[in-house]
């Protein structure tokens, strides 16, 4: 077991590694993040007809592993090749990097759609009211009131979900996506070094701090009035001098 | 020569359910009118303001607002655009605030008339800072309302219906959720709208508001208007029973 | 179609219901392992002690933080090269094989005990001090307020995030798939190579799965039910 040795022979391997992790997590968050208002809004507003097919959908993605998941899409597909051939999509799902990354969109617009509800419902009646006052649509009072707050409210439970798909993101190397862990595991298939295990841990460890560091500082910006920060009496004095 | 009509209501009715709790009342409010709205819990009046601005749209019975009515099928109005359109020029003022606690206090101010009325934003702030300051809070505008208290905040809500600059302002009981110590400064911003001339229809448990301040004051009685004058007549020589006793007791 | 999964000969049958089993019984073990990591780790955290606060928060923060397949690894591997380096410093001809199942379960209880260490952690804050001394008052001796006062309060408290992580274990246990262990996404592995039916079998795992977990949700909040009696609700 050398240490230092691993790290100095493979950095650049772990490195790639940490940008397709990178990548798969975020892009799965942000497009699971554009998905997931829009299913939050049927959830508390829409139609039984619209809100029994998504409550199944949601409890499918959230009881059953991901890893099972990402497999139905990746090795199920196969079933359907000549079809899926004839419609020009094989080529997508021929793909590890697009399987998984589909799998973890799906899984995390699930878990997403619910934070999201709980954050709408927690929007005070009032405010919502307020905004019907000034003559808001509904279009707007959602833009400017609905969502802000919900937002606001749902922040620390998506910064927990993003976290998790970070994580999960690892399963993408067991259908053989060359991710940090996969980046990994074919080290130490080389080598039978185990401390490139450490290297990683510590890889995965920095990642989610600073995702945590960035997240709270996101967190601060959005909401100064649930962290009563006061604006200094000189801010506020300069601030109305300028106007 | 007698003022423009900015807002009437014609024989309105409102039922929850099969809860009946507004049993046809009229009423109609001219320029520089201040209405108080009396009457005991549950007697519909916080109800009947509702239906003017459509938050609670009427069963049945007519609302226009300078003229041209809102129009209102099987209890839900049928053109959204108008009813956005009616409220923007009826301010109103909510029993618990409803400030938007995201924003600060004076983007709780410009936030309607730079969204809603889509009016520039260097005129609407400067509008807004004026106003907060008439209403005393020059020191705080850039405060959430977290940091409020229930005066300030109701307040603020005041300087938020003012900067829409509407032909009439609906207070819903806007002192109940106060401590005592703090219903003065509120009633005072009130006052000196109410000596500008501002049009408003006040809901409150106030005497002393509706006698002083009022131009003319409304009793209601279970979902009916039981009696309605001039405040020096009606706290005068009271006509009714149910308004002599309900004075009696709030005294 | 559905012929694929009948029993005997003919079917997959058996094969997913032994996986199923070996899934059960895999998330079984590791629960009480988990368990029993959890509460030390509450513990550790709450001690009055510097160093065995650092050692609970950090083993915590830390498990928290890793993919849960990385710890698998890591315990597979690691502790089978451990084991290994030990045993041949006795004897250098001699060699051990970590099974599959145990290392499964002591990383999923690994997992399990750091997540269970923060709930329980949380539950054990929330009890109300008072309680507590009117144990004492009574002359109960400390091992007796905890059995008799504190244990059963934290199981209310705990119980609802206890749940959850249950439902992950549950879910977490298809990671033991890959290295080796004849579980239930393994045995529909197995199946799919053979009828060459990926996307049937893969589905039919997600079911079983799913059915498990709605199974667990069922019975835990008939649990929070019992544990909630006489709590008025706020």
């Amino acid at each position: 077991m050398d240490v230092f040795g691993v790290l100095a022979q493979f950095w650049p391997d772990l490195l790639s590694g940490v940008g397709i992790t990178i990548k798969l997590a975020g892009l799965g968050a942000i497009i699971a993040g554009v998905l997931a208002p829009l299913l939050a809004l049927v959830r508390v507003n829409g139609g039984p007809a619209a809100q029994v097919p998504l409550r199944f959908y949601i409890s499918f993605m959230r009881g059953t592993p991901l890893l099972a998941q990402m497999f139905l899409i990746y090795y199920g597909s196969g079933q359907f090749r000549p079809f899926l051939q004839d419609i020009g999509l094989w080529n997508f799902f021929r793909e590890p990097f697009n399987c998984a990354l589909l799998a973890f969109v799906m899984n995390s617009t699930a878990y997403q759609t619910e934070i999201l509800r709980g954050g709408i419902m927690g929007v005070p009646h009032g405010e919502i009211e307020a905004g019907k006052a000034v003559g808001m649509s509904y279009i707007m009072s959602l833009r400017r009131i609905v969502f802000p707050h919900a937002y606001r409210i749902a922040w620390p439970a998506l910064g927990n979900e993003i976290i998790l798909l970070v994580k999960a993101s690892a399963l993408a190397s067991v259908v053989t996506v060359f991710d940090l862990m996969g980046q990994t595991r074919a080290i130490f298939q080389k080598t039978f070094d185990f401390s490139v295990y450490i290297w990683a841990a510590v890889l995965y460890l920095c990642l989610t701090a600073a995702f945590v560091w960035i997240w709270r500082r996101l967190e601060h910006r959005l909401s100064p009035h649930i962290h009563g920060k006061r604006p200094s009496l000189l801010g506020a004095m300069t601030k109305r001098e300028t106007a | 020569m007698a003022e423009a009509v900015v807002l009437k209501a014609e024989d309105i009715c409102k039922s929850f359910g099969s809860l009946e709790v507004l049993k046809g009342i009229t009423l109609e409010a001219r320029n520089h009118d201040v209405i108080s709205i009396l009457g005991s819990s549950g007697s519909g009046k916080s109800t009947f303001l509702r239906c003017l601005n459509m938050l609670d749209p009427p069963t049945s019975g007519k609302v226009s607002v300078h003229g041209e009515e809102i129009v209102v099928k099987n209890g839900h109005p049928t053109d959204m655009r108008q009813v956005e359109r009616a409220r923007q020029r009826l301010g109103m003022v909510f029993q618990q605030f409803n400030l938007w606690t995201h924003r600060t206090a004076i983007e709780n101010v410009m936030e309607g008339p730079i969204h809603v009325l889509k009016q520039p934003k260097a005129e609407v702030k400067e509008r807004a800072e004026a106003l907060l300051v008439r209403v005393g809070l020059a020191e705080r505008m850039n405060m959430y309302p977290s940091q409020l208290s229930g005066g300030q905040q109701q307040r603020v809500a005041i300087a938020r219906a003012l900067c829409m600059e509407p032909d009439a302002i609906l207070f819903d009981e806007p002192t109940s959720a106060l401590d005592p110590e703090l219903v003065g400064e509120v009633l005072r911003v009130m006052q000196s709208l109410a000596a500008e001339g501002r049009t408003m229809i006040v809901v409150t448990h106030e005497m002393s508001f509706a006698r002083d301040v009022s131009t003319e004051v409304v009793f209601m009685h279970k979902g009916k208007i039981a009696e309605q004058g001039p405040p020096k007549e009606m706290f005068g020589s009271p006509r009714t029973e149910v308004f002599q006793k309900f004075i009696a007791d709030v005294r | 179609m559905l012929e694929v999964f009948s029993f005997g000969e003919a079917g997959w049958g058996d094969q997913l219901l032994q996986g199923l089993l070996v899934t059960i019984q895999l998330a079984l073990t590791a629960l009480p392992v988990g368990l029993v990591l959890g509460f030390a780790a509450a513990g550790a955290s709450l001690s009055p002690y510097r160093w065995l606060r650092a050692i609970g928060t950090g083993y915590t923060t830390i498990m928290r933080g890793l993919p849960e397949l990385l710890t698998l690894f890591v315990v597979y591997n690691g502790l089978g090269l451990l084991l290994n380096s030990i045993v041949s410093s006795w004897n250098p001809d001699a060699r051990v094989e970590l099974s599959s199942f145990v290392a499964g379960v002591i990383a999923l209880g690994l997992v399990f005990g750091a997540f269970a260490g923060e709930v329980l952690r949380g539950a054990f804050q929330s009890l109300n001090k008072g309680q507590m001394e009117a144990g004492k008052a009574v002359g109960m001796r400390p091992t007796q307020v905890f059995f008799r006062i504190m244990l059963p309060q934290v199981w209310r408290f705990a119980l609802p995030g206890l749940g959850n992580l249950w439902i992950n274990l549950l879910k977490d246990t298809a990671l033991v798939s890959v290295i080796a262990l004849d579980d239930l996404m393994r045995m529909t592995q197995v199946a799919v190579r053979s009828t060459k039916q990926p996307f049937t079998f893969f589905l039919a795992a997600c079911l079983i799965y799913w059915a498990l977990c709605v199974i667990s949700e069922i019975v835990l909040a008939r649990l929070e039910k019992r544990a909630n009696r006489g709590v008025r609700r706020a």
